[in-house]
This record gives C-alpha cells, structure tokens and sequence, in this order.
C-alpha cells in the first residue's frame, strides 16, 4: 500500500516526454548560463562577500529615505517635471516628422530600390546603437548645457527606434489591399499611401505610445550629464544626502511614469484590439 | 448618377488637430527658450565641432576592450538576474495561471513599479547606498528589465490557448505543475525572444551606467569628452556602436529564427 503511493508520488514527477528524462534543451541551456556566469564572475567583480556585506548600508540609505519630504522644493520639482515632459513631447514630435519618410524607405515593400532599403535599414541601425546618453554628452559639450542637447540626443535616438518600428509595421500589411489598388493602376506614392499606411498606421500608433513611454523614462535621465529636466536635481540631492528631495523626486517620476503607462495600455488595447480585448485585460 | 449613390464623405479633424499639435509644440519650444534658428545660422559652428571627431585615436584599444568586455558581463548578469525574477513573478502575474486575485495583483503591482523607475536612477540609488562598482549596475539593470520581462512572459502566458491549461488541471495539477508543464513550454520560444531583445537593451543601457559610477565603459567616454579628448572619445564611440551593433544584428538574426 504504502509502496504504489510512492510510485504514484514518484511518478507524478516524472518529465512529460517519453522516455521520462528531461529534454536535452532544459539541461544544456542553463548550463551553459551558469557556466557564463562564472566564466564572467570575474569581469564584474562578483563576490558573495560583497552582496552580504552591501545589505546594511542598502537598509540604512532606505531607513533615511523616510523622512519628511522637503516641501518647500514643491515649486522648484513641478516646473522641473513640466521640463521633462516637455523635453519627451518636443523630441518625440521632431523625431516622428524625420522618421515618417525613413520608415517608408527602409520597408522591403515601400522601398523604391533595394540600395535605399539596405542604406536607410542600416543608418537607422548605426543611430540606435548609441544610447541617449552618450549622443547628449556629445550634444552638450558642442552647445552647452540646457533642454536643447538633450531634446536633440532624444530626437536622434528616437528616430532609430521610431523609423525601425515603423517599417516593420508597414512590411507586415495585407497584400490584399495592395494588389486591390495596384489593380486600379495607381503609382507607387498612392500605392503607399491609399493602401499601406492605412494598414500600419494603428500598429504603429501602438508603437508611438510605446516610445512615448519610453522617452519620458529617458528625458528623466538626460539631466544626469546636464542636459535639462530632473534628472539634474535628483544628482545633485544625491550628491548632497537630501533625502527628503530625493523621496519626492523619485515619487514623482514613479507616478507619472505610472500614469503614462497606464494610459498607453489603454489606448494602445483600443487601438489594436477593439473593445473586446480591454474587457479582458 | 454616381454621386447619388456614394455615401457621404466622412468627416476629418485631422488638420484641426495638427494644428493644435503645431501649437503646443512652438509653445513648449518657447518655454524651454531653444531657439531652432540659431541652430541654423550656427551649421558653420556644427560641422567644425563635429569634424574634431575625425581621427579616431586606438593607441589604448587593450584598455576599452576589457571595458568594453566588462559592459557585456554587466549587461548579461543583469539579464540573468532579470529573467530570475521575470520567471518567479510571471505565473502569478499571468490572468491565465494566478492562483489567486491577491498574488495576481500583488505580482503586477510590484513588475510595475519595477518598470516605472529608470535604470539609471534605480543605479543611482544602489551607488549611493551600497558603493561604486560593477553590482549596483547589475542590480539596477536586472530589477528594472525584470519587471519588463515579468510583463512580457505574463502577457505571452496569457496568451496561451486555455485549453492546455484546462486539460492538465483537469488531470490534477497543482499551480507550480500547470506552470512548468502547461505555461512555461508552451511560450519557450516568445520567452527566449524577449530575453535576447532585452539582453541587447541591457548592452546598450550598461555602456552608460559609467556615468554614475556603476562600472563599466561610459565613465571613461565620460571623462574623456570632459577633457575634450575628442581623438579617444571617437574610438570610444566606434568601439560602442561596433559591439552594440553587432548584438543587436546577432539578436535579430536568433529572434527571427526562433520565430
């Protein structure tokens, strides 16, 4: 009695393939995780030492967050927060009126020509590898501190991402539309215009949120090397052990990312789903 | 006749609304003071300056290639460190798998405030707490791309047909059987997919963690543009956008076989 219950127990255990051992996969894959990881220890100086021993200082610079916020900072956060987004609004706009046309190009079937395609295709790739941060160090020490270089490294980097997306979205239209028009003896710009950029235009809405999102997230950062928004005030009451303007700053980037992104899902479900889909998020 | 028959044209705003996009844009461009114009009249000023970056300088290609290599590490511990938690919080995140209405919301509220915090902020914070050096890098990447991951793999196990899930809780399965034989082997390859495109983000994030004093390459690109070396800073840059390039091209290449 006690023996089939063990057999039972055993049995449930079992790995759901045939023979009963596991996938060569699921056992190769994070062995050779592991082993990187070691192999790599090194490099980034991994110690448990060093985990065990951050603890304490990691709880006390907590228990100092927890003071009263520092509210006479309030004014001096709000127009540095209406900076930021106004940084994301401004850069993200530039960058959708330069990407739009580079989208058309670096798309395999709104290309003109395969050069252009592979031209424009790489281009956008060269321009999304640097991040925002390096191309605002590079704007700020060309025109000085300021929104300017940083609206300018995050219209840069946004063209990369944007007329990337952008393509994809119009690689992946119907052909039904396409020939339909092509039919009617319509040129190539009407070709694109009357059949592809309907097609792609709600998922590339979907993917202008999602960079919206994202470049808020950035310009929150931009000011880490001088280059306007909050991300300036909040090195600098690091730098001076202000919690109490920390605590607010963090706070406030947390809910108006949250806001955004909160947003974002809704209209992007509205957009791309219908209805339907929204009740069941 | 025809035009009997046509139904009415409908109505577009469109123009209305570029208008008043038009608008708020200058009215931001105003408030910020940039001034487009004397970026115009400065192009003279724009194409000396960037012409400084002309002659890459490699005499010290030994040193950015360790750093370079510690980047990488960086961004794949933190990768890892990201997938942990995507994989633990997932399944209760996921609408689909969630033992419960608690865990399910308890699970999203925490990946989203993960998410909300930049990294690079989040590094700023673990710097200041725990000390300089490659770990808070680390952290900061993976507790932010976790709460990336954990919504990305919650919506692909959502996704899933709920049949599977139907069928082998049917046969008796308790939450942590329908997630590893039900959830996870059914989106493998959309979790592999993911974990590659946010390895290749991690690369891109951890070359700039440097700036504060999170390890890696960006403190010396940092510091050489302070010193207007501009000869360094340009094999620096070349360094960067080979390397990051190359994993985004290796990335795209994997994730569109996997598909």
């Amino acid at each position: 009695m006690k023996m089939t219950l063990m057999a039972t127990k055993t049995s449930i255990w079992q790995w759901p393939t045939l023979s009963g051992r596991p996938p060569l996969l699921a056992v190769l894959g994070p062995l050779g995780v592991v082993l990187l990881l070691v192999v790599s220890a090194n490099l980034v100086e991994f110690s448990f030492m060093h985990i065990i021993r951050s603890g304490r200082p990691f709880i006390d610079f907590m228990q100092n967050l927890l003071v009263m916020p520092d509210w006479v900072f309030m004014p001096q956060l709000l127009t540095k927060m209406l900076e930021t987004v106004e940084i994301t609004l401004l850069a993200t706009a530039i960058a959708l009126v330069i990407s739009f046309p580079l989208g058309i190009l670096a798309a395999k079937n709104a290309s003109p020509c395969p050069l252009i395609f592979n031209v424009t295709r790489n281009l956008l790739s060269v321009i999304r590898s640097l991040p925002e941060l390096v191309w605002a160090l590079v704007f700020v020490s060309a025109l000085g501190l300021g929104p300017l270089p940083g609206v300018m490294a995050l219209a840069v980097v946004t063209v990369g991402f944007m007329g990337k997306f952008f393509a994809e979205s119009i690689e992946v239209v119907g052909e039904n539309a396409v020939e339909g028009i092509q039919a009617h003896g319509a040129n190539r710009l009407q070709v694109i215009w009357y059949s592809m950029l309907p097609q792609a235009m709600p998922d590339f809405i979907g993917s202008l949120l999602y960079i919206l999102d994202h470049n808020l997230r950035a310009a929150a950062i931009l000011g880490l090397v001088g280059a306007g928004g909050i991300g300036y005030d909040m090195v600098m009451s690091m730098r001076l052990f202000n919690y109490n303007r920390i605590i607010l700053i963090v706070m406030s980037i947390y809910l108006l990312v949250t806001l955004l992104d909160r947003l974002s899902v809704r209209l992007r479900m509205k957009l791309i789903h219908g209805q339907a889909r929204e009740a069941l998020q | 006749m025809t035009s009997d028959t046509l139904p009415p044209k409908p109505k577009r705003f469109l123009w209305i609304w570029l208008l008043f996009a038009a608008l708020v844009l200058i009215l931001i461009a105003r408030n910020l003071e940039i001034n487009f114009t004397t970026l115009i009249w400065g192009y003279q000023d724009i194409i000396e300056y960037f012409s400084r970056y002309g002659r890459p300088d490699f005499s010290e290609w030994r040193h950015y290639s360790a750093l370079m290599l510690q980047t990488i590490a960086i961004a794949f511990w933190g990768t890892v460190l990201a997938f942990a938690i995507g994989f633990a919080l997932a399944p209760f995140a996921s609408l689909a798998l969630t033992p419960g209405k608690i865990s399910h919301q308890t699970a999203r509220e925490t990946l989203n405030f993960l998410r909300a915090v930049p990294d690079l902020m989040l590094a700023l914070i673990f710097v200041s707490s725990i000390g300089l050096g490659p770990l808070p890098g680390i952290l900061a990447l993976g507790f932010h791309t976790g709460g990336f991951l954990g919504k990305f793999f919650s919506e692909s196990l959502d996704c899933v047909p709920h049949g599977k899930y139907d069928a082998i809780a049917a046969v008796g399965a308790n939450f942590p059987q329908r997630v590893m034989f039900a959830g996870w082997p059914s989106v493998m390859r959309e979790t592999a997919g993911y974990t590659l495109y946010i390895f290749d983000r991690n690369v891109r994030m951890s070359s700039v963690l440097g700036l504060v004093g999170a390890g890696g390459i960006g403190l010396e690109l940092h510091d050489t543009l302070r010193l207007f070396n501009y000869n360094q800073a340009t094999a620096l840059i070349l360094f960067l956008i080979g390397t990051i390039f190359s994993i985004d091209y290796l990335s795209t290449f994997v994730r569109s076989k996997l598909k």
